[in-house]
């Protein structure tokens, strides 16, 4: 039948069709392996057994690189860690995986940089004890991500299926396990931090999910973490998720968003710390979002919260439900009408909060009744003298702290 | 065709309209009762010899000198029909639409009618609902043109059960968008929409349509993958005689036009024509693997160069809306090609375009994000994002449509070739608030601007053809049709300065930075299929054995890229407006800002698939009646459905390919399924008929559902999450729903097209799918489909049409119509979903297990007063169509649910014929008397609902004249 011989003609064109329709990729699904320059090593995959990143060698970050449950990842002091460019999906980050450890040991003359590979920073800058940029202002952000650890200390999160002790953190899609944090151990140990400086990170993994310099999720207090500094993050200088970790000496330089951001009961204390040139809020502290509750403290601060045309919006933002003890912090070059936005959560003290503003103008800084411990003051609070080894420092941003 | 056959055909076309002489008298035969085409019945003028004989569509032609004859229509064991008063007037042709015939009785000998009572519209339509072997509802071109329906949507939601969601979505008897699928000529088609399953029907224009049928329960001649409705457009195909009309209409909305605060921007030269010229295209080298950006090995030169190759237009202007203006024309002709060996020969042709161009503006669009509260006393929700603002649209459709049809008297085949294109751009200014106070939230305020470009295009070309074989009572049809659909977003620009007290700046942790999204949809959709039927007789009764054959093949690709606008080093914004942001000043590598692109696109790109399904079924029925009263049709359908995929996860895309997942091409499904119907049909009498039946149906997971893909959607910033992916207590195992179905319905069928009907039906879901909210993830809004608990309907529909004039005679000319779909529909919860409800259950609250299905509507109701009057020419209308809250997005816990809230459309027309011979007439429409607005609110139990999204359509007024030469 002469229909049936059309018929099968058509069949036959309509595969061919079909065959040809598929898309000719320029770019075929074969992973190219990176051109590898002397002296650099280009890590593409995650760390699943002991590694140890040596100085002298620069890492290049490729992509979301994990130190897996079980693994430790040990950096010697005065190694250089370079993101690769990337937004999304894209984004290049270092992630320590609840179980996972990374042990980054840096010294007060050999810290350890994580910085972009835009950044000319190379081992004479170091032995050189040059650790700024020799290519990039402070204030340049957003060209890789930054560095995420992960504990299983508890939270206090709530979310669609109500109250939960794990959950996926910020600016992880829900694809990588990985990305979950938080338990019931506040003694869990992600390693030891000492002297690292996070340059030039923050990008953006999705509308309104980038990444801190700094995250801290559900770090338990067997953790170390000590001379921490966050330099040109497109996001909040350091957030933490919950957890319980302690940190000491810690500066947030020049960051696009919050410089210190607070969620989840982080149940920690925080103390020496120097914010400068924040561009949100320079303390951002909310309170639990779960049932489970506790509160952090936060001593010994000094805050520039303006600084070469970079103003704060709040000099501290709390939320009704916070649960935060404040002492000894002074903020100063202070703009305009920066405040503390809220006084009267019940769960937030203030004790010896000095702001440099002339005592009659202090309510201008305040929003309602000022409490005991705010008042105007000149007297820094940060010992910046252990913060020397710093870019912060060495830029000259801390003088008058 | 060759071109001595185009020649031929001009010829003949030219010829035809030169020789015209006598006048030509056409019409159709069939079965009064069964509303079959009589094939082979005798027409001739009565007291002569001259006659003709019925063709396989039941149709005749015959030409005749000018002058007023009597014609005798008679069949084998038929009582022949004497037509009386038939004028045939000189070049014309006169058309008798259906000529019912009855069979032979002891009290039927002949029956004796006059022409004019022959001219009906809506009766075949009727007649196929009462005769048909599935529960049919339907609307013909005849009735879309009386009410001045524009578009393929506005017509269907006159159809029972049928409802519109976004002016674009059909849905059958309320159920959600999974179940209802639409075919075009009985072929399947591509969807349009990344998202859904149903085809954006607003891109239909009327004047291309013939009909639009629903099919309400599955008959084993069609695919199973339907629950609601499986809704059929047949385009126009066959004129029966010469038509040249032309059409022009205009409409005022006194919101929106003329309106001097409409947003725009600056598009193409060919965004009239509903495309772009190329002014949005992604820049060459975009795609590659690397741009040019300050941190790579680019020079500066390169970086700038790139950065320049974007379109700088980053913001919306302020213009005049014009108003809306539509034309279109349509040109068609049959031609009697003489006789061949006494079989009569004809041919059809039909050109038919549209143009269309509509201006919209919304000067109070809202999108709201909502969250509960935890504590069990605090009823109220809080907000974490506000969005208010304007937004103009401007929209261009463009319909094509070419048909060719050949016909002898025992076979016919058509040609049939359609062009849809639409272009829609958007500009939009929206003020955000984002509430620190909210959970996960930071706080901000800022302004945005956001600039789209849809562009849409459906291209389909249909064969098919038909043939009798009548000694040996055999019916073949078979169609092969090819589509090519395309969906498309190049350019989606979002600007939105952060608002801080002391500065305006683009904020990655506030407002964000400014981002472009190119997004791209590619479809091409192979049909075939095969149709036998053999006519036989059983105890004297009429049987039909039906069986054929079919074979679908899909591909789809999908794509979204995406750039985000970043600065190398701080920002200074003196003057902060979006069309100041890309100015040479501004790019890298300048004093300030500093503006170069960062890539948000692995390569490979997660953000990307292709899929291919191939579907290969074959079916067999038999339609038995048993006596007079009882026919049964039993049949079986059997369905190999293929799915493959290619795509990848994140991981994979960013170089793991050992944690990684990937599929190159591979199965993602392979299922062999039977979908066993059966349909039963008691006839009370002639009028009447009481039909139940039992099917079993799928609905199956679409092409991105059953893959790894994670893809952002850039309008609602949700991201998707395939369902291969194991999270939680999900195993990633997703597989298709599969429906019982049962149906009952009684019917009743009264002079010029009254009718009334009750029905009910029941369905019960195996595994239904529905998109559900990630847990574990917080901080951004993440989806993926999962089979959750079994879900089941039970429905009641009614419809009437009545004249009126029961009330008084002087109503005779006014018909009221009303059909109402009542659903109650309800679900297992998961126990994960029913945990975190419980979770956040307020006192006074008691969370069930169960509740209604999403998309699930409770009740469609679409009404309507027709007033008719043949000798004034005057047709007028008042409708009314709601739907009944609908679930739209399932919540829980922290998140609500989100339901689309009734609409209440109440639509005017009148149109008046005049002129000679009534060709000319004119129209006029008032649409949404109740100037009601859309709304999806967020609902939580003893709150005050909160806007998801809201606009208003505003009150339009139209006016339209047309002309038949």
């Amino acid at each position: 039948m002469k229909h049936l011989k059309f018929f099968a003609m058509w069949f036959f064109g309509a595969s061919v069709v079909l065959t040809s329709c598929k898309k000719d990729d320029d770019t075929d699904d074969t992973v190219i392996p990176p051109v590898e320059t002397p002296g650099t090593v280009v890590v593409t995959s995650n760390i699943t057994a002991n590694t140890t990143w040596e100085a002298g060698t620069i890492y290049q970050l490729a992509g979301r690189i994990t130190v897996t449950a079980g693994a430790t990842l040990t950096i010697e002091p005065g190694t250089i860690v370079k993101g690769e460019a990337g937004t999304g999906a894209n984004a290049t980050a270092l992630l320590v995986a609840r179980g996972g450890k990374l042990n980054a040991n840096g010294t007060a003359t050999s810290p350890i940089i994580f910085t972009s590979v835009a950044d000319e920073i190379d081992y004479a800058d170091m032995a050189a004890g040059n650790f700024a940029s020799p290519n990039l202002e402070s204030t340049v952000n957003g060209l890789w991500g930054g560095v995420i650890v992960l504990g299983k200390a508890p939270i206090s999160a709530s979310n669609d299926v109500g109250d939960v002790s794990e959950v996926q953190i910020e600016g992880i899609p829900t694809s990588d396990p990985n990305g979950l944090y938080g338990g019931n151990d506040a003694a869990d140990n992600s390693g030891t931090i000492r002297y690292i400086s996070i340059r030039h990170g923050g990008a953006n993994i999705g509308s309104g999910n980038e990444i801190n310099g700094l995250t801290l999720g559900g770090v338990g207090n067997g953790t170390t973490i000590e001379n921490v500094e966050v330099v040109g993050n497109q996001d909040d200088g350091i957030e933490w998720f919950g957890g319980s970790v302690n940190v000491t000496n810690a500066v947030v330089f020049n960051c696009g968003d919050d410089g210190i951001d607070t969620d989840q009961a982080w149940s920690g204390s925080l103390s020496n710390v120097v914010v400068i040139g924040a561009i949100g809020h320079s303390f951002e502290l909310d309170g639990p979002e779960g049932s489970a509750s506790a509160g952090h403290t936060i001593s010994n601060g000094s805050i520039k919260a303006s600084f070469d045309g970079r103003v704060c919006v709040d000099l501290i933002n709390v939320d009704n439900n916070s649960i935060v003890a404040l002492s000894n912090l002074f903020f100063t070059d202070i703009d305009g009408t920066q405040d503390i936005n809220n006084v009267t959560a019940a769960g937030v003290t203030f004790e010896n909060i000095q702001f440099n503003v002339p005592a009659d103008s202090l309510q201008n800084h305040v929003n309602g009744a000022i409490p005991a411990g705010v008042t105007a003051g000149t007297t820094p609070q940060a010992t910046i003298s252990s913060l020397g080894w710093t870019w912060t420092a060495q830029s000259g941003a801390m003088s008058g702290l | 065709m060759s071109t001595r056959h185009f020649f031929l055909l001009c010829f003949l076309i030219v010829s035809h309209v030169l020789t015209a002489q006598k006048g030509t008298l056409r019409g159709s035969v069939s079965d009064r009762e069964s509303g079959e085409t009589l094939i082979g019945a005798f027409v001739t003028v009565e007291g002569t010899t001259t006659g003709t004989v019925t063709d396989l569509d039941g149709n005749f032609s015959l030409d005749l000198p000018a002058a007023t004859y009597t014609i005798n229509v008679s069949y084998v064991s038929y009582a022949p029909t004497i037509i009386e008063n038939v004028i045939i007037k000189s070049g014309d042709v006169t058309v008798l639409e259906q000529v019912l015939l009855s069979q032979k009785g002891a009290d039927l000998k002949e029956i004796v009618i006059s022409a004019e009572a022959i001219r009906t519209s809506e009766l075949s339509l009727m007649n196929m609902k009462k005769n048909a072997d599935a529960l049919l509802d339907g609307i013909s071109s005849a009735q879309f043109k009386k009410v001045g329906d524009a578009t393929a949507v506005e017509a269907a939601k006159r159809v029972t059960g049928v409802s519109v969601e976004d002016g674009k979505y059909v849905y059958v008897r309320g159920l959600g968008d999974r179940y209802t699928k639409t075919t075009l000529n009985q072929t399947e088609i591509p969807g349009l929409d990344p998202d859904r399953n149903s085809l954006q029907m607003d891109i239909f224009p009327t004047n291309l349509i013939d009909n639009i049928v629903v099919a309400k329960n599955f008959t084993a001649d069609q695919p199973a993958d339907f629950t609601g409705g499986l809704l059929n457009v047949e385009t126009k195909s066959f004129p029966e005689k010469k038509i040249f009309n032309v059409g022009i209409s205009t409409s005022y909305n006194p919101d929106m036009h003329f309106n001097s605060n409409f947003l725009t921007y600056d598009g193409g030269k060919t965004d009239f024509l509903g495309f772009d010229d190329g002014t949005r295209a992604l820049p060459a080298g975009a795609n590659q693997r690397e741009i040019p950006t300050p941190i790579g090995s680019a020079t500066e030169q390169e970086v700038r160069d790139f950065v320049t190759s974007f379109n700088p237009q980053l913001g919306a202007k302020k213009a005049t809306s014009l108003a809306d203006y539509s034309a279109s024309v349509s040109f068609g002709n049959q031609l009697d090609l003489g006789k061949d060996n006494t079989q009569s020969r004809k041919l059809g042709y039909l050109f038919s375009a549209s143009y269309k161009n509509e201006y919209r503006y919304y000067d109070d669009v809202e999108y709201g994000e909502y969250q509960r509260k935890i504590d069990s006393t605090n009823y109220e929700m809080t907000y974490a994002t506000t969005q208010q603002g304007q937004m103009g649209e401007r929209n261009v459709h463009i319909g094509l449509l070419g048909g060719l049809a050949y016909k002898t008297q025992f076979n016919k085949y058509r040609l049939n070739a359609m062009h849809l294109q639409n272009g829609e751009s958007r500009a939009a200014q929206f003020r955000i608030d984002n509430n620190g106070e909210a959970v996960g939230q930071s706080g901000y305020l800022a302004s945005s601007d956001n600039l789209e470009y849809n562009q849409r295009s459906l291209t389909n070309v249909l064969l098919s053809g038909s043939h009798v074989v009548q000694e040996k009572k055999w019916d073949v049809d078979w169609r092969i049709s090819g589509t090519r659909s395309s969906n498309s977003d190049p350019d989606i620009r979002r600007t939105a300065f952060t608002l801080e007290t002391s500065d305006t700046l683009f904020s990655a942790g506030a407002g964000g930075n400014p981002a472009r999204i190119w997004r791209s949809l590619e479809e091409f959709n192979a049909h075939a299929r095969l149709d036998l039927t053999k006519t036989y007789a059983f105890r004297e009764q009429e049987g039909k054995l039906k069986f054929g054959a079919s074979q679908v093949l899909k591909q789809r690709n999908y794509e979204i890229l995406f750039f985000d606008i970043q600065f190398f080093g701080s920002q200074d914004w003196p003057n902060p407006s979006p069309n100041e942001v890309l100015k040479p000043e501004n790019i890298f590598p300048s004093e300030n800002n500093n503006i170069y692109y960062q890539s948000g696109n692995n390569t490979p790109n997660p953000n990307a698939y292709s899929s291919n399904v191939s579907n290969t079924a074959g079916y067999i029925s038999n339609d038995l009646r048993l006596n007079k009263r009882w026919r049964t049709i039993v049949g079986v359908r059997a369905e190999n459905y293929v799915q493959r995929h290619t795509g990848r996860d994140q991981r994979w895309a960013s170089g793991d390919t050992i944690n990684g997942n990937n599929l190159d091409n591979e199965k993602v499904l392979d299922a062999l399924d039977f979908f066993p119907s059966l349909n039963v049909i008691y006839s009370a009498n002639e009028r009447q008929n009481i039909r139940g039946s039992y099917t079993k149906t799928i609905a199956r997971p679409s092409f991105k559902e059953l893959s790894y893909a994670q893809i952002l959607d850039p309008i609602t910033n949700r991201i998707f999450n395939g369902s291969l992916f194991t999270y939680g207590n999900w195993d990633g195992n997703l597989v298709e729903t599969r429906i019982d179905n049962l149906d009952l319905r009684w019917e009743s069928f009264g002079e010029e097209g009254q009718m009334f009907s009750v029905s009910a039906f029941y369905k019960q879901f195996e595994k239904p799918i529905e998109m559900v909210r990630i847990p574990e993830q917080q901080t951004s809004t993440e989806f993926q489909p999962r089979n959750v608990g079994d879900g089941q309907l039970v429905g009641l529909e009614l419809e009437a049409r009545k004249n009126l004039s029961f009330i008084s005679p002087a109503l005779n000319k006014l018909l009221f119509n009303v059909n109402v779909t009542m659903v109650q529909s309800q679900i297992e919860m998961t126990d994960l979903e029913f945990n975190s409800r419980k979770q956040y259950e307020k006192v006074g609250q008691t969370v069930e297990k169960t509740r209604e299905m999403a998309g699930q509507s409770p009740y469609v109701i679409n009404a309507g007063f027709t007033y008719t009057n043949d000798s004034l020419g005057v047709d007028a209308g008042l409708f009314y169509n709601v739907k009944g809250p609908t679930l739209y997005i399932v919540g829980a816990g922290l998140f609500p649910d989100i339901y689309f809230e009734s609409f209440h459309s109440l639509n005017f027309s009148v149109s008046k014929k005049f002129g000679e011979e009534n060709r000319s007439a004119i129209d006029f429409r008032i649409s949404n008397l109740l100037n009601d607005a859309w709304e999806y609110n967020y609902q939580s139990f003893e709150a005050t609902p909160q806007t998801f999204s809201r606009m208003s359509p505003g009150r339009a007024f139209s006016i339209g004249f047309s002309h038949k030469f």
